[in-house]
């Protein structure tokens, strides 16, 4: 295993990190640790706890065990530095609202209590809408969005936090390869600009094409490190049980 | 109108608008339900706290009745949460078990005082204007008009104060509680705001209807406009129009006014239901039919395209024996071939179908697409 210089700093550090419902673990003493300006990938097999390492991280889950730290601090400390793309069938898309309202709760979090958006949030947002290709349906009910659209605007909401970190559920299940070139796109910019990007992802095809770190999660963590070093045959193996080869 | 009957108006109106204002945020939350267990178990909430302070209209018995709400909502979370029963089942354990220990206390402990079953049941809201407010002699009006105007201020500042709250963590909760809008602490001050009007409400229209005015104006009202304010306006409308025409209906029919307010709210869902523009159900089959009749238009014009070669057009393109082809009711096919004639897309030539020059450029059109 490659080893880290220990000059890099860390974005994401995950420390003995258990997470249980009743007696049986979900997350079982991970250590992670996600060097700023890397976009990583974590992957497993169905239950391997993906989603909830990211809900985690955001404090949505509380520990048994161990501890979270986004840039040093806490989540709640350093929470502004940290925007969230859930997986879109977490919300319910017949909401009374339309695309660039969705957008601009991504500045909720600046606004703080009380205090409504105003022009420049919306200019915010609307930039964002432009970035994702969705600015021409930025009045369109969301009911009306198609798969792609709809994790369009949820990157679009995540984009106007203005963040240092990115964690994204799955944001390529069920749509089009339009949107998905779309959106890789615009997350290896992100990580040009020195953000740290995490996605939750299932595809093991485009492990290799899309990132260049990946955490093989299943309970436990199997390995993490850079792609072309840990992404193996092997590695697979350990984590999906031999289910599935490359 | 005579004094009382006018009180006895405006006292229905403040229910109906007090009721519909929560009852926006609880439709959208999928909680629909959570009313009827909370407006059940402050009735357990209403007689401790008049056991305590002996006073129906105290705002000690209001606050205290609207903290058993939220306390049955918390039962119910701590229930839910040890996996060991369902949510909607430990709703259905807690509620109806305050709400019979409260109309076990009324028939053992308040005997003479004017909460008898069947008021608990509809309210009783023609005898509101008898409890009044009465300061150093002067008559300022019924009692019940002051505390629902309060309830009423409340919910509105509630409502456009914490308005962005409430959206995102009814839309969002998990972003919500990552952004530091804690959608817990949400849930439960909208618990807390739905079981004091549930209390405020109480009097005029009982446990049962409370339910009516706060569900059904905001599921009518969301059946009609697609943004959140505009949800909450008109499903203060719906309830103001149906709390004064029930009134009417009632006072000439000499029936319940509380229960003729949730029926004419419930006949208002039911015409918006039917009549509804892009949600009603008539629009939709409209819609549908119209969808399928301009595809069935569309497959005539492929159709005729794909045989207009000399031949074989008179058997394939044959007005009598096209049905025949497309495998289409007799009937179903003259539909569509007259639709296309007066669309101008189809010529009938001597019994023998062929496109115009508009429906050869809706084929190329749509085949292009």
């Amino acid at each position: 295993m490659v080893t880290e210089t220990n000059t890099h700093v860390s974005a994401i550090k995950i420390e003995d990190l258990t997470v249980a419902y009743r007696d049986k673990p979900v997350l079982w003493d991970v250590d992670l640790d996600v060097p700023a300006g890397v976009l990583m990938a974590v992957s497993g097999p169905n239950g391997a706890g993906k989603t909830t390492l990211i809900k985690s991280i955001l404090g949505l889950i509380k520990p048994v065990a161990g501890q979270v730290q986004v840039f040093g601090m806490s989540y709640r400390q350093n929470r502004k530095t940290v925007a969230y793309v859930p997986q879109k069938s977490s919300v319910d898309w017949d909401f009374p609202t339309d695309v660039l309202d969705v957008v601009l709760m991504g500045r909720y979090g600046h606004l703080g209590w009380i205090k409504r958006p105003g022009k420049k949030d919306k200019d915010l947002a609307k930039e964002a809408l432009d970035k994702v290709g969705m600015l021409h349906l930025s009045y369109r009910q969301i009911n009306q969005l198609s798969g792609g659209q709809k994790q369009r605007v949820f990157l679009a909401r995540a984009l106007v936090q203005d963040a240092m970190v990115y964690l994204m559920d799955e944001p390529f299940q069920g749509i089009d390869a339009v949107t998905e070139r779309t959106i890789i796109g615009l997350l290896k910019e992100l990580r040009s600009l020195g953000k740290t990007v995490l996605v939750v992802h299932h595809d093991l095809q485009t492990v290799k094409e899309y990132f260049d770190r990946i955490a093989l999660l299943n309970i436990r963590l199997i390995v993490a490190g850079a792609v072309d070093d840990i992404f193996t045959d092997e590695n697979l193996k350990k984590t999906y049980g031999g289910l599935k080869t490359f | 109108m005579t004094t009382p009957q006018v009180e006895v108006l405006l006292i229905a109106v403040m229910v109906a608008a007090c009721c519909s204002l929560p009852g926006v945020f609880l439709v959208l939350r999928g909680e629909a339900m959570a009313t009827d267990a909370i407006s059940h178990s402050i009735l357990f909430g209403i007689v401790i706290a008049f056991l305590i302070v002996k006073d129906i209209s105290s705002p000690f018995l209001l606050v205290g009745a609207a903290l058993t709400g939220v306390l049955m909502v918390a039962i119910v979370e701590i229930i839910t949460n040890t996996k060991l029963v369902r949510e909607d089942a430990s709703i259905g354990l807690v509620f109806p078990f305050l709400f019979s220990v409260g109309v076990i206390l009324i028939a053992k402990k308040i005997g003479n005082v004017h909460i008898d079953t069947d008021a608990v049941l509809l309210g009783e809201i023609a005898f509101a204007p008898f409890d009044r407010l009465v300061i150093y002699g002067y008559d300022l009006g019924p009692k019940a008009l002051y505390v629902l105007s309060g309830i009423f201020i409340l919910n509105v500042l509630f409502i456009t104060i914490f308005y962005k709250e409430l959206k995102l963590s009814t839309f969002d909760p998990g972003l919500s509680t990552t952004l530091g809008f804690p959608s817990k602490v949400i849930h439960y001050c909208l618990m807390a705001i739905a079981s004091l009007t549930a209390v405020g409400a109480f009097d005029a229209v009982g446990v049962v209807l409370v339910v009516a005015l706060m569900i059904v104006p905001a599921a009518a009202s969301y059946l009609l406009v697609e943004k959140l304010y505009l949800m909450i306006v008109v499903s203060l409308i719906i309830a103001l129009v149906s709390s004064v025409s029930g009134f009417f209906i009632a006072t000439q029919m000499d029936i319940s006014i509380a229960g003729t307010i949730s029926v004419t709210a419930g006949l208002c869902f039911v015409g918006i239901f039917f009549f509804a523009p892009r949600r009603g159900i008539i629009f939709l089959i409209a819609k549908k039919t119209r969808q399928k009749l301009d595809f069935a238009h569309l497959m005539l014009l492929v159709h005729i395209s794909n045989h207009e070669k000399l031949q074989e057009r008179y058997n394939e393109n044959n007005v009598r024996e096209i049905y025949k082809h497309l495998n289409w009711e007799r009937i179903y096919t003259s539909t569509v071939i007259h639709m296309a004639i007066n669309r101008g897309t189809v010529v009938d030539n001597k019994g023998v179908l062929s496109l115009s020059n508009k429906g050869k450029q809706h084929v190329i059109e749509t085949i292009m697409k």
